[in-house]
């Protein structure tokens, strides 16, 4: 059997879901590989917050069509925008939301200051001592659970082949294309996306690229159901802090904590020098979670590169490869950049420009 | 009939009773069993309901891991079965959320 | 870096605690901590306090034996003490401990796992209702409180475990409606010659058995509880015979009862050592998903020990031992003289309890049928009241793996963190997808190891010591 791929995808993450379903929309023949559960990298592990508060400027507006493609995608990934607060409890981080707030909202995000009164009738259950706020009402969450599910049943539909559980193991480049080593039958395709999120780094090696990336290893944590206690997402001005109460009365805590472990040693483990800080900031902010039961504490490999910009466009030197990852946000943008990369591979124009992973990192991106 | 295995319940000794409040209503306990032993014995099978479907659910794995004993005291999400009962304790049924 | 103690014992059942006592007697120090607030373990669980005098049995005896021999000992006993996680931080162990509502922590250079088994019920209809309770959960009640499951009670189960259930039964006054189960009488007879490696218990059982007989408490051999009816309380238990592997044959009859003790067979319970970083393979005969551990309890990790039915189901007996050889290993790590004569000695009496152990554990396994038993309105999952169409459904869309089940539905993410469903939903994966039994892992382990008051998580913090991170790139 040597049915050539027009482009094998790897990594079942939400930015090779994302594109493999723009590619297949124009009946390009499709292979998706994951070496475990589609959409259980990051893409499902991630705290699932939708937030513009916590984007970056430049990103607003990939942001702001990533949150239609959520709203969009609806019930199926658990899609909700109940608003966003993010607080401040010292005069230094007032400054800081002002400052950064103030930028965002210039690039297009609907944000505001609200007075400590509105605070306090919208969300009473919030501690005392907070001095601002800010709020986005386009600010919501998705259940990033229901990643995997959601793509599974959408590719399938759109006839994309997925392997699950099967590693790309070698890549090597072929007279027409490539040829890609897994422990089921090898893969030959035309064209390669390198979605791999985490891993990346080593896949591009294969194919002799070197690309300067660095992995953070999030934890995020979940309490068994409470009754309602808050019904926006919550945040805090350092960023050390996310949280939200799902429908279910969950309550899923997160907040950039770094956990230990690298992609390559197999998954990162929870800390709990950095969990424990993390919770009692969401408890200092909210005092009644303190009664809550804690059932789960986990980690998930979020990549980036030195200018904290994506990733996305041609793997450089390699003609007909192509890379997408490192995207700060990248659940919030997933399903639009991922859209914009099928368009790009598609050689059409793209709505808003990608990420050229051939640039220098050290410069300030134009 | 043969019994090679005795009834020996009538050999135990158990300590004092005390009162305890379950969903509001008094129950009486053993001074140092658990809730769960205690509502057992009361006949109080159904400790909560599930939060999906409402039914009713009860001790099941009287080891600590299951969760279907949990009640409410002082406000805390509480396994039944490993809570020792003190004189005046107010248990409250979780059902639903928590 | 400098630890609390030598040696940290997760467990104080037959395992650990042996294993504390071997460990402390090698001249280590020893901390041995439990969640009981007295050692004993499951097997050998200790009276509450409630009971001011009562009449011994075996279990009470070692268990009286046990804990005598820890408060001799220069053993740390920290009972009441619940380990939530365990992180491996430089060359030592980092345990985070729940006591009350209050986290602590410590820390120990070598850690020893002897964490038990948990039940498998695998999921029947009706069997969430209130008076079903495992079988294996049901000796708590007798052991801890000495009480009875109901009035009137089915006893239903494989292996030992079913008839030890209803002579406790007996023995506290209680009435049973009959003891089912699905194993034949032949396969008793044929496990008897492995089991008389340990002739006592074999005596034991067969005194349980024949007191059912000449009571006339009706025995069904080659059945099963198929059902339960009732909403708030048990009504009706039904059962069916079943074939060799367990599946339900002829028609349904039903006994009138008020309770249930309902198991499948026990599971090692495995977390604590995912946790420390062991990797697990699947063993049929050990129970299940287990890490891979020596006769004396060395791990592939470095002053990592797993001891006792943690380690597989092999029972009592055989957990006495392999604790006492775990601890001698731990021991002799941090320069303790082992004397080979016992340690050989060990080992041969490991080999033959392990014998007798296995025997007992082969006639408990969970056989291919039972998954005809659960309809497609049985519920799998507890916590989240999931039944068995959602599941399949889930499968179907080609989620075959326990995670993506898990991620999918939920099924896992409710309080009991997978602890009850997992197995089943495993061996679904593996009945729909057509795999083979054994090829679906139970899912990643995620802390905490039990549910942990947020509060006690968050003990001891001061605003100000938030760490005044670089601001996200702008
Ligand atoms: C509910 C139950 C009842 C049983 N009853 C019998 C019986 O009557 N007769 C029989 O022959 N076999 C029985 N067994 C089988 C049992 O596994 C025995 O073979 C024996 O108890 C095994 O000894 P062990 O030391 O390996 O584990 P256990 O005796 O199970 O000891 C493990 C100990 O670890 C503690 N523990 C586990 N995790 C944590 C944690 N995270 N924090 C703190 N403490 C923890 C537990 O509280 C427990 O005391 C039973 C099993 C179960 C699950
Ligand atoms: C804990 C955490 C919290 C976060 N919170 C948020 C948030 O609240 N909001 C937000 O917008 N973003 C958040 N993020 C970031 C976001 O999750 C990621 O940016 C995004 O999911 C990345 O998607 P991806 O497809 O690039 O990577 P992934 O989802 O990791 O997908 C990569 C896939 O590649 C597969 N793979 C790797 N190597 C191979 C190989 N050799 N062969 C085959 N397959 C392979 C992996 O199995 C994986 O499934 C968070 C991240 C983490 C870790
Ligand atoms: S009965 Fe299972 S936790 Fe109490």
């Amino acid at each position: 059997m040597s049915t050539t791929h027009d482009i094998a995808i790897i990594g079942g993450g939400i930015m090779g879901c994302a594109t493999a379903l723009r590619l297949a929309e124009v009946g390009m023949r499709t292979i998706v590989l994951d070496q475990g559960d589609l959409g259980l990298g990051a893409s499902g592990v991630n705290a699932g917050t939708l937030s513009l508060q916590i984007k970056r400027v430049k990103l607003m507006p990939y942001a702001l069509a990533g949150h239609r493609e959520w709203e969009a995608m609806g019930v199926a990934v658990g899609f909700k925008k109940p608003g966003g607060y993010t607080l401040a409890f010292t005069a230094r981080e007032a400054a800081l939301l002002q400052e950064r707030q103030s930028l965002k909202a210039q690039a297009g995000a609907p944000i505001r200051f609200v007075s400590i009164d509105e605070l306090r009738k919208a969300e009473p259950n919030l501690a005392p001592g907070i001095v601002a706020a800010s709020y986005c009402p386009e600010d919501g969450y998705a259940n990033s659970s229901l990643t995997g599910r959601y793509y599974r049943l959408r590719m399938r539909a759109a006839d994309i082949d997925v392997r699950e559980r099967c590693p790309a193991t070698k890549i090597s480049q072929t007279s027409g294309g490539f040829r890609i080593e897994t422990p089921q039958a090898p893969v030959k395709c035309v064209r390669l996306l390198i979605a791999a999120g985490g891993w990346i780094k080593p896949l591009a090696g294969q194919l002799g690229v070197d690309l300067p990336i660095n992995v953070r290893v999030n934890t995020a944590s979940v309490t068994e159901r409470m009754k309602p206690l808050f019904s926006a997402v919550i945040g805090h001005a350092t960023g050390l802090l996310t949280m939200k109460q799902k429908t279910d009365g969950t309550v899923l805590i997160g907040g950039g904590w770094q956990g230990r472990g690298t992609p390559q040693s197999g998954r990162g483990t929870v800390t709990m020098e950095t969990v424990i800080p993390n919770l009692a900031l969401a408890q200092f902010a909210l005092p009644a979670l303190g009664s809550a039961r804690v059932t789960r504490c986990w980690t998930g490999f979020e990549a980036n590169v030195p200018d904290f910009y994506p990733l996305a466009g041609q793997l450089p030197g390699v003609a007909n490869a192509f890379v997408l990852g490192c995207v700060r946000g990248g659940f919030t943008i997933g399903p639009y950049i991922g859209r914009l990369m099928g368009d790009f591979i598609l050689g059409r124009e793209t709505e808003l420009s990608l990420f050229d992973p051939g640039r220098d990192f050290n410069e300030e991106l134009q | 009939m043969i019994r090679l295995i005795r009834d020996r319940s009538t050999d135990i000794k158990r300590t004092r009773l005390l009162t305890f409040h379950f969903d509001g209503q008094p129950v009486q306990a053993h001074e140092g069993e658990t809730v769960a032993v205690a509502l057992l014995r009361a006949g109080q099978l159904t400790t909560r309901t599930a939060p999906n479907d409402q039914a009713p659910r009860g001790l099941f794995c009287c080891m600590g891991l299951c969760q279907e004993c949990v009640v409410v005291i002082d406000g805390r999400v509480t396994e039944a079965c490993r809570r020792i009962v003190t004189d005046g304790l107010v248990v409250e049924p979780t059902n639903g959320a928590p | 870096m400098t630890a609390d103690c030598d040696i940290a014992v997760l467990g104080a059942g037959p395992a650990g605690a042996n294993a504390a006592i071997q460990a402390a007697t090698g001249g280590c120090s020893v901390v041995l901590l439990d969640e009981a607030a007295q050692p004993g373990g499951q097997v050998w669980r200790a009276k509450s306090t409630s009971i001011l005098s009562a009449p011994a049995n075996s279990e009470s005896k070692a268990g009286d034996a046990l804990r005598r021999a820890v408060n001799q000992s220069d053993i740390t006993h920290h009972g009441s003490t619940r380990v939530w996680q365990i992180e491996r931080v430089d060359d030592v162990w980092r345990l985070y401990l729940l006591q009350g509502n209050q986290t602590e922590k410590m820390t120990a250079r070598a850690l020893i796992l002897a964490t038990g088994a948990r039940e498998f019920v695998h999921p029947i209809p009706g069997w969430t209702t209130p008076g079903v309770h495992g079988l294996a959960g049901a000796t708590a009640l007798f052991k801890d409180a000495l009480i009875l499951p109901g009035k009137n009670t089915v006893v239903a189960g494989a292996g030992p475990l079913a008839f030890f259930v209803a002579s406790e039964i007996r023995r506290l006054g209680g009435q049973i409606a009959a003891v089912i189960t699905p194993n034949s009488r032949s396969e008793w007879l044929r496990a008897i010659p492995a089991m008389s490696a340990r002739p006592d218990l074999l005596a034991r059982g067969a005194t349980w058995v024949a007191d059912l007989m000449t009571s006339g408490i009706p025995i069904h051999w080659r059945h099963a509880v198929t059902a339960v009816s009732g909403t708030s309380q048990v009504d009706a238990v039904h059962f069916q015979r079943v074939s060799p592997d367990w599946s339900p044959v002829d028609k349904v009859r039903t006994l009138n009862a008020d309770s249930l003790c309902l198991g499948h067979g026990l599971i090692p319970d495995t977390q604590a050592a995912q946790l420390a970083g062991l990797e697990l393979t699947y063993r049929a005969e050990l129970g299940g998903w287990v890490a891979r551990v020596a006769p004396d309890g060395i791990t592939e990790v470095k002053n990592l020990f797993v001891c006792g039915d943690g380690a597989g189901i092999l029972g009592a007996a055989a957990a006495v031992v392999q604790g006492r050889l775990a601890g001698l290993a731990a021991a002799t790590g941090f320069g303790a003289q082992r004397s080979e004569n016992l340690y050989q000695q060990l080992l041969s009496q490991h080999a033959r309890a392990a014998r007798f152990g296995r025997a007992a554990t082969a006639l408990a396994l969970p056989r291919p049928g039972l998954n005809r038993v659960a309809t497609p309105n049985t519920i799998i999952c507890r916590c989240e009241s999931l039944t068995l169409a959602d599941i399949r459904d889930e499968i179907r869309t080609g989620a075959t793996s326990t995670n993506a089940v898990k991620a999918g539905l939920r099924a896992g993410m409710g309080p009991c963190g997978g602890r009850y469903c997992q197995t089943a939903v495993s061996r679904l994966i593996e009945h729909t997808a057509n795999l083979p039994e054994g090829s679906v892992a139970p899912p990643t382990p995620r802390p905490p190891l039990r549910p942990v008051p947020l509060s006690a998580m968050a003990d001891d913090f001061n605003y100000d010591d938030l760490p005044i991170s670089k601001p996200a790139p702008l």
